[in-house]
């Protein structure tokens, strides 16, 4: 069986894509960049002590779950959902659920999805796909990462619900159960910016906003002291590249779906002033991007030394100081909408 | 964009892969047009790193933005890929 009423789509972001998909079917015509803003989804962290890794990583969204809750909360929307010991009983319900026709949306590791070229898969707990049918022993799935619905062999996605390790899915699933007829999303918008600027520049830990992104410029020069020999470090330093690029952040490590998100807005308000911070911050994203490049690029060839690291660096603070400015900004064109 | 228009554009293309990824040994007239510029065999075998590369390279030489990674995987497929997004945005 299949949820023929389901429409695959694309998505930057497999947790806001995901949702913005189940919001589609339950018939709320939203877009993701829109869900992902409307959530202030848009985050900075360096994280130095993290448990389960033994090197600091760096967060450029919401914690996973948050932005969910968050557009619930705000918008009115019902959610059901359920993380399971018993793989049987999760699989039970799930298959219960799709036979009513209710798309259910799955946490799971990616590496499990078969559907995706093996080298582009790697274990990552907390990917999010929907389960729109059953056909035998295949799961018909809307995977955000790939262009078309996909068959997932259910052996595969238990393997996936029930991966062990950091933030592990656990058999996390949730539904929408209930949609409001309207909600004020002008409000919402405003709202919503505001405590993105405020996670931003706002009075927060060292390691938050933008100063922590120059905590992060500071202290990757001082990476060679923390990595055990060059490999360690190369690996570290392109894993910039890939928390930044390809890790489902739509590019420029997020800053491009919250460019969309407030170019969106600004044709919802009507405001050029507010179309032109969604310019400045594509702009943004450019400049993370580039620094993507360059962190792939250096640690690829091994060119490694404290030079390069300072350069990296800057460029990195470099973005604290385009974004601080960029923040400032954003507050006093929120108060004039 | 007229076919004489898409054959340079092409060829344009192709031009700036060579020059922007620095590929040695590689001509113009050896990229086919439906040539996957990137996966397992019989590709031109680049990596994730010259992916990046090639999105900052088409954005600066043909005006166009690629801001999305699901959209820069599709443009990204083949030369013919690269160009239709170009003449998209172009009409």
């Amino acid at each position: 069986m299949l949820i023929e009423t389901f429409k695959h789509t694309m998505a930057a972001h497999c947790e806001s894509g995901t949702l913005t998909a189940l919001l589609n079917h339950k018939g709320l015509n939203i877009s993701e960049p829109m869900i992902f803003g409307m959530g202030s989804g848009l985050y900075f962290g360096y994280l130095r002590h993290t448990p389960n890794l033994n090197f600091p990583m760096f967060i450029l969204r919401t914690k996973s779950g948050k932005l969910r809750k968050k557009v619930a909360k705000r918008i009115g929307i019902k959610f059901k959902s359920e993380k399971y010991k018993n793989p049987e009983k999760a699989e039970k319900e799930l298959d219960s659920l799709l036979e009513k026709g209710i798309p259910v949306a799955v946490q799971v590791d990616l590496y499990y999805m078969e559907y995706i070229p093996e080298w582009e898969r790697v274990h990552a707990n907390i990917h999010f796909i929907t389960i729109v049918g059953k056909e035998d022993d295949y799961y018909i799935v809307s995977d955000s990462y790939f262009p078309k619905l996909a068959k997932l062999h259910k052996d595969n996605l238990r393997k996936a619900r029930f991966a062990k390790g950091y933030l592990a899915p656990k058999g996390f699933m949730y539904y929408i159960d209930s949609v409001p007829e309207s909600f004020d999303q002008k409000n919402i918008i405003r709202k919503a910016i505001k405590e993105t600027i405020n996670n931003m520049i706002g009075v927060q830990p060292p390691f938050i906003g933008v100063r922590g992104m120059r905590m992060f410029g500071k202290k990757v020069v001082e990476w060679p002291k923390i990595t055990r020999d060059i490999d360690h470090l190369s690996h570290e330093v392109m894993k910039i590249n890939i928390f930044l690029e390809d890790q489902g952040t739509g590019g420029g490590g997020f800053r491009f779906l919250y460019a969309t998100f407030l170019r969106q807005a600004a044709e919802l308000f009507q405001s050029p002033e507010l179309e032109s911070m969604s310019k400045k911050m594509m702009e943004i994203g450019d400049g993370w991007r580039n620094i993507s490049y360059f962190a792939a690029k250096i640690g690829k060839n091994r060119d490694l030394g404290p030079e390069k690291l300072k350069e990296l660096g800057a460029l990195i603070v470099g973005r604290a100081d385009a974004e601080e400015a960029f923040y400032k900004e954003l507050k006093t064109v929120i108060h004039k909408i | 964009m007229g076919e004489k228009n898409g054959t340079e554009l092409r060829a344009e293309i192709k031009k700036m892969i060579i020059d922007t990824l620095n590929l040695q040994d590689i001509t113009v007239e050896d990229i086919a047009d439906d040539l996957p510029l990137f996966g397992g065999e019989n590709t031109l075998g680049l990596d994730s790193i010259d992916a990046i590369e090639l999105v900052m390279a088409v954005q600066r030489e043909f005006k166009v933005r690629i801001d999305d990674q699901n959209l820069a995987r599709e443009v990204l497929k083949d030369v013919n890929s690269v160009a239709e997004f170009i003449e998209s945005k172009s009409e």
